[in-house]
């Protein structure tokens, strides 16, 4: 195709500078062809048209009738300002993990280890406290400084696993997933470490502007991957390599090494988690975190973002998270057995999903 | 289009409305009955299910509304956010087994400050200000009793493992402590370091055969909890020593049952869960009402073995699947 000017352009030919050379003309057959397919494009579409059309309105919708009908059958207890803290504090950790998680499904890629990688985070970071003293703010730091590095360390892993060895993401992460899991038991002979020097991260006595803290640290994260998404380079290269990684790739995108960094995104994130749920909890739970991965995967793609990547909004994470947060409190709020949540999360993701698949292939038809 | 858009928000919230009929909120002076909800330490473990049928029973001789929730590991990870949210359905009390003794403290505190009740069910926490009362078994008592019987199975002589959930679990805890103080007076037996199961069957399981590799001379074992006693006699089944290693174990749930009765276990302490569930819900009512109730009660055990198990006596404390 070279030699060629693109369709639609309205330079003419260059002119050959030796005349008796046969000058290049577009195809007329081609040209009939691409002249089609520029009719069926779409013009771009305003963004309140955007708005409207994505699934993270539909997602908002649900989780508004969600609210109104629990509001309505508890106006009390469900729709009280302490119920509200209840609900966020508990839904921080979740959100921390699903803002790494949007980054990695936007590159049609997924991260199944981000519990086990919560867990030994914080199992490593609770045996170096204990080793640094008893409270104080050197324990508090080694905490952090010591669960986002393992966390940081295990993504990159992942990432050069994904991208250099070109394993699937599903088995990669997978394998971490027993890995890191194993290696926090292993560490710990099997029980869980236990500290109590960072209390204040959920209690009243460390609110900031009456919200508890840990809320606000994860609405800060939220804030940060946000900006990070969409208003840098990194995100744009990010929904590139998503959409089309080999586009992307010829575009001048080392595809490779941004992948990697998205994987140690995910990772340093459920490290950072890991020492949330380590200060909010004073242990490690190597036994609480089991859907913990598969919770940030729903919660992401109930926001919007699809499995086969390129598209999502950080937005849409933070809707997304609140769905299983809020089902949960309404159950107990409503005295339903625990196990319903679990039938109510998964019944609400294959609907979103299902209606999410089903918008696309009407546009695609129209 | 409109019509599967109906469909697709409509099916989750018709679900919603569907298992919420007949649930929703009803102040406690509105129908007349207390609201006391009980959480129990793990959802579906044999000796909480019991609990609950103790407890449910007291709510109907009582005429209280009572409701269970639970975690579905033992984790104060979990258990702490069912506190929370339980919390603010103000529930005139709480009867709670907490999963961990410093962990469960601060939502408990949260609730005592909201001027909820708090009784604490089989386990406690470190923070004496918590818990109007507890109710559980004396568990010292029940470590002495599992040494005696495991010194008696094995003839005074040997190795003996004491094998707990995770240290932090009071009751477990003090079962250690007794288990331990009594084997000290045998002279003949070898005690040798505790280890722990996290309340998870493939653990328990786990570290028997691995102690059976390392101790030729391993002669009984004291499994301190349901779970435990479980996974500890399957790894003595998986690796042909049943009988030849004697197991004393903790709770009698329908497995364990099983175990006495085809001899993989030799002994089994019982706990009374029904009871305690059923005092909880006694105590929440005249916590409620203001009355003043006993701070500490121990409910006791009786130990049985594969002689006994069918009898009347015995058969009656067994832990239920169901209610």
């Amino acid at each position: 195709m070279t030699g060629q000017t693109p369709a639609g352009t309205d330079e003419a030919p260059a002119k050959k500078p030796h005349d008796d050379i046969a000058v290049i003309t577009p195809d007329p057959a081609l040209a009939a062809v691409e002249r089609v397919a520029d009719e069926a494009v779409e013009p771009v579409p305003s963004a309140l048209q955007r708005l409207v059309r994505s699934s993270s309105i539909w997602t908002a919708g649900v989780l508004a009738l969600f609210i109104i009908v629990f509001s309505i059958l508890m106006p009390t207890s469900f729709a009280s300002a302490d119920n509200a803290t209840t609900i966020l504090s508990n839904a921080s950790i979740l959100l921390v993990l699903a803002v790494g998680m949007t980054f990695v499904i936007i590159t049609s890629g997924i991260d199944l280890s981000v519990g086990a990688v919560l867990v030994l985070s914080a199992v490593v970071a609770g045996q170096q406290m204990a080793k640094v003293g008893e409270s104080g703010t050197a324990v508090v730091v080694t905490a952090l400084v010591v669960a986002v590095a393992v966390g940081l360390f295990v993504g990159a892993v992942n990432g050069v696993l994904v991208a250099y060895a070109k394993v699937p993401p599903l088995i990669v992460t997978l394998g971490m997933l027993g890995i890191a899991l194993g290696t926090a038991r292993i560490l710990t002979k099997g029980i869980d470490v236990r500290t109590s020097a960072m209390e204040n991260i959920d209690t009243p006595q460390g609110a900031v502007f009456g919200i508890r803290l840990i809320v606000l640290i994860a609405l800060g994260v939220l804030i940060v991957g946000g900006v990070l998404l969409h208003l840098t380079r990194f995100g744009r290269y990010t929904y590139a390599i998503g959409s089309n990684a080999e586009a992307a790739r010829r575009s001048g995108v080392n595809v490779q090494l941004h992948l990697v960094k998205i994987y140690a995104l995910s990772g340093l994130l459920a490290g950072f988690a890991g020492f949330l749920s380590l200060a909010k909890f004073g242990t490690s739970g190597l036994s609480g975190h089991e859907s913990d991965s598969l919770g940030a995967i729903a919660a992401v793609v109930l926001g919007g973002t699809s499995l086969f990547g390129g598209i999502g909004t950080i937005v849409g994470t933070l809707i997304g998270v609140f769905i299983p947060a809020i089902l949960a409190n309404g159950f107990v709020l409503l005295d339903i057995q625990a196990y319903w949540q679990q039938v109510a999360v998964g019944v609400v993701l294959v609907a979103a999903v299902w209606f999410d698949q089903y918008k696309r292939r009407s546009r695609n038809r129209s | 289009m409109k019509r599967r858009l109906a469909v697709a928000i409509g099916v989750p919230a018709l679900l919603l409305a569907a298992t919420a009929c007949g649930a929703g909120e009803s102040s406690s002076t509105a129908d007349g009955k207390e609201k006391i909800t009980l959480i129990l330490g793990q959802a579906g473990e044999p000796f909480y299910i019991s609990m609950d049928c103790g407890a449910k029973q007291a709510a109907k001789d009582l005429k209280v509304d009572l409701d269970t929730q639970g975690p579905t590991a033992f984790d104060a990870t979990l258990q702490n956010p069912i506190i929370d949210t339980v919390v603010q359905k103000k529930p005139g009390a709480i009867l709670i087994a907490p999963n961990d003794d410093k962990a469960s403290v601060n939502p408990l505190k949260a609730a005592q400050d909201k001027g909820i009740k708090t009784i604490l069910v089989d386990t406690i926490v470190g923070d004496e200000s918590i818990g109007l009362s507890r109710i559980s078994s004396d568990n010292e008592a029940g470590g002495v009793a599992a040494a005696q019987e495991l010194a008696k199975q094995i003839g005074d002589k040997g190795s003996v493992l004491f094998i707990g959930t995770k240290p932090g679990v009071s009751s477990v805890d003090a079962r250690q402590r007794g288990f331990e103080k009594e084997i000290k007076n045998h002279s003949g037996i070898k005690l040798l370091p505790a280890q722990f199961s996290n309340n998870e069957l493939a653990k328990a399981n786990q570290v028997v055969t691995d102690t059976l590799t390392a101790n030729k001379d391993l002669a009984g074992i004291f499994a301190a909890n349901l779970t435990t006693a479980d996974g500890a006699a399957a790894g003595l089944k998986s690796t042909g020593k049943q009988g030849q290693v004697k197991i004393v174990g903790f709770d009698a749930g329908p497995q364990q049952v099983k175990q006495l009765t085809d001899g993989s276990v030799q002994a089994l302490v019982v706990q009374k869960p029904y009871d305690m569930g059923y005092k909880g819900v006694e105590f929440a009512l005249k916590a409620i009402k203001g009355e003043t109730v006993e701070k500490q009660v121990a409910t006791d055990f009786v130990v049985a073995t594969k002689e006994n198990v069918s009898t009347p006596e015995i058969s009656k404390y067994l832990y239920k699947e169901s209610c």
